[in-house]
């Protein structure tokens, strides 16, 4: 078996930009469920609506292709009726934190067994670039043309609420730390809160100044820096795995090894 | 041949489980919140059935499409705004012809309305509530061993239509006690008919148009033609062994009266005077029921708890005119419909030598 087995390659060219991150994201997800075991009888993915939202329709998986901004009811409900499935979440920062974000905070509280893959590309990608709630202040978007007004949410903070969850913060440009970031979120035990940062050229980049994706990547790779080992809190920039307790395991997921807490940077 | 005395809206909850239901999810909101507390309890002594409360409506409805799609017979109980909630999802189920059921319990609307009066002004939200085009299926009951049917009922139609069904009902009848044996109804059980997640497939359970290989079909008008109809048919051809209804009183009288729900019960003193026609699938209209029986009456009353909902639909199945007798502001007596007919001219001597 090969990662590539878990990718639908006959539907490609994707829809999506040519440099935008999310393939890079599908990539590594394709490599860890290739390391894990992950399979169509073990797994399921549930995506949201956005450019982000499209990765389960490319994967070899039952996938459910959500309302904007509702996979967690729908992933929490699957875990719930069948424990032993491994359900990941995969859906852009709007999808997720703006108008999931009821959603959220309180799949956060109930802490299930799920795994999220955040694409956090700091936009609304799909519906032409306008800001969200992970817009850094001052950024200019087609609909904040003098800037974006207030301060991104913070989902460190948030996904912390429950000392048991799991929150990881990367980049796409950061490939390694991506994929121990994911694997790790995915054998977690509980609610997995995965974190990445990654560009829209098309919507978003060209227009704050990045000439192409490249720039954009480059930028990541010198302005994002690990966390000190042992870290329990990511600064700004900060890369790293932030672990909750160890929650009790709540089931044996099929195919992957229920994780340890520590905290581990 | 166990006489017991039971509540709607936990006829409603034995009527799930009888079905074989193993996931709710709902929010709390009268009048249907009885249905959730019910639900609670059992799920405490019957692990089966696995309970959320969750953080609103849209959660709920959301929660137990998935719950669906994963392999349980799944539903919710909600009412007024909380119903409104749903629509989106209500769609999304019907996108995906995922068989779930959700319970609204009428109270008056709109907004949070009048939270404890019974209403019927659900009954268009019913069909049309959600965006685009899709063929709803709602059952009405009129008693609780109706709503104990019904639930059974809806739960066997949603999976032979592959759709969300809606079982309405509303806060008198939801809050109604009467004595019933339960034993003594019995509807064949529906097994599962979809094939739940993880089995070995990758489909895609997408509200997005696409093709069947996942492929958006966002610009396709055949394909999206192709899926509609096809839904549909198999729909209106499921919902043709559902065509419940019934058709009494007074056959005899020049008028019919058309009631449903709670109101049927109301209406009962009007039994010697008029015809009665109950639908009890709402929807699709029964449109052939109605238009062999209309035409025997010079004259049709809809005595409904809403601003004539009902009889507007009548109106345009019958290309006629109806007399209405709207129950508003949760008035639903036997006063307000003495009162609603005095207005139109038909209500009947005796009745009116009754009032005083
Ligand atoms: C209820 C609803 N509101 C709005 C939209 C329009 N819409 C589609 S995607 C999207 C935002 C996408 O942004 P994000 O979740 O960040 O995903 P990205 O495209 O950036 O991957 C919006 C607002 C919708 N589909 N449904
Ligand atoms: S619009 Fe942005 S997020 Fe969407 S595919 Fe293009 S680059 Fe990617
Ligand atoms: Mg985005």
């Amino acid at each position: 078996m090969s990662y590539k087995d878990k990718v639908k390659t006959d539907l490609f060219p994707t829809i999506w930009c040519p440099g935008c991150g999310i393939g890079l994201i599908m990539t590594q997800l394709a490599m860890v469920m290739d390391d894990l075991g992950l399979d169509r009888t073990n797994t399921v993915m549930v995506t949201g609506i956005g450019c982000t939202g499209r990765m389960g329709a490319y994967m070899q998986f039952d996938s459910v292709y959500t309302l904007h901004g509702r996979t967690l009811p729908v992933a929490e409900a699957i875990a719930t009726v069948r424990p032993e499935l491994n359900v990941i979440v995969v859906s852009g920062d709007g999808d997720m934190t703006s108008i999931g974000g009821n959603h959220l905070l309180h799949a956060i509280r109930r802490n299930p067994r799920i795994t999220v893959l955040c694409n956090n590309n700091e936009i609304y990608g799909l519906t032409g670039g306008q800001t969200g709630p992970t817009t850094p202040v001052g950024t200019k978007t087609v609909s904040s043309p003098a800037g974006a007004t207030f301060s991104p949410v913070n989902l460190q903070g948030l996904v912390n609420t429950n000392g048991n969850a799991f929150y990881a913060k990367t980049t796409v440009y950061h490939q390694g730390q991506m994929r121990r970031a994911i694997k790790e979120a995915i054998e977690w035990p509980g609610f997995a809160f995965v974190d990445i940062t990654s560009q829209c050229i098309e919507n978003n980049g060209r227009r704050i100044g990045f000439p192409s994706a490249n720039e954009m990547l480059n930028y990541y790779r010198k302005e994002y820096r690990q966390a000190p080992p042992g870290s329990t809190q990511l600064a700004n920039h900060q890369l790293g795995i932030v672990k909750g307790r160890a929650a009790e395991p709540k089931a044996e997921p099929a195919g992957a090894g229920a994780g340890k807490g520590s905290g581990e940077a | 041949m166990a006489k017991r005395l039971l509540q709607g809206n936990e006829a409603v909850l034995l009527g799930a489980v009888k079905a074989g239901a193993t996931y709710f999810a709902g929010y709390p909101i009268s009048p249907s919140s009885e249905v959730l507390m019910a639900a609670s309890v059992y799920a405490a002594s019957h692990p089966e059935l696995r309970f959320l409360q969750a953080e609103d409506e849209i959660a709920s409805a959301n929660a137990i499409i998935g719950a669906s799609l994963a392999g349980a017979k799944s539903f919710t109980a909600t009412s007024g705004p909380g119903f409104s909630l749903m629509q989106e999802a209500i769609g999304y189920a019907h996108k995906l012809g995922v068989p779930t059921v959700f319970v609204d319990v009428q109270r008056v609307g709109p907004a949070t309305g009048m939270p404890t009066m019974p209403g019927q002004g659900d009954i268009l939200q019913t069909r049309y509530g959600s965006s685009g085009d899709y063929t709803s299926i709602v059952f009405y009951p009129s008693t609780v061993a109706e709503c104990y049917e019904y639930t059974i009922r809806a739960f066997n139609c949603a999976e032979e239509s592959r759709s969300p069904v809606v079982l309405l009902s509303d806060a008198f009848l939801g809050h109604l006690n009467e004595v019933v044996d339960l034993d003594a109804i019995r509807v064949p059980v529906v097994e599962r008919t979809l094939e739940p997640l993880a089995s070995g497939h990758t489909r895609l359970f997408s509200g997005v148009a696409t093709y069947p290989d996942g492929e958006p079909a966002t610009a396709d008008a055949d394909e999206f033609i192709r899926q509609y109809e096809e839904a549909k048919a198999r729909r209106l051809e499921v919902s043709e062994r559902y065509a419940f209804h019934e058709y009494g009183w007074n056959k005899d009288a020049d008028t019919l009266v058309i009631a449903f729900g709670i109101t049927r019960r109301i209406a009962q003193p009007l039994a010697p005077h008029f015809a009665l026609f109950r639908p009890i699938r709402i929807w699709p209209v029964l449109q052939d029921e109605l238009r062999e029986i209309a035409p025997r009456y010079r004259r049709i009353v809809v005595i409904e708890g809403s601003d004539g909902q009902y009889a507007s639909v009548v109106e345009r199945v019958l290309y006629r005119d109806v007399y209405r007798v709207p129950l508003l502001g949760g008035r639903m007596s036997l006063e307000a419909v003495r009162e609603g007919l005095d207005r139109i001219g038909l209500l009947p001597a005796e009745l009116a030598e009754a009032a005083v």
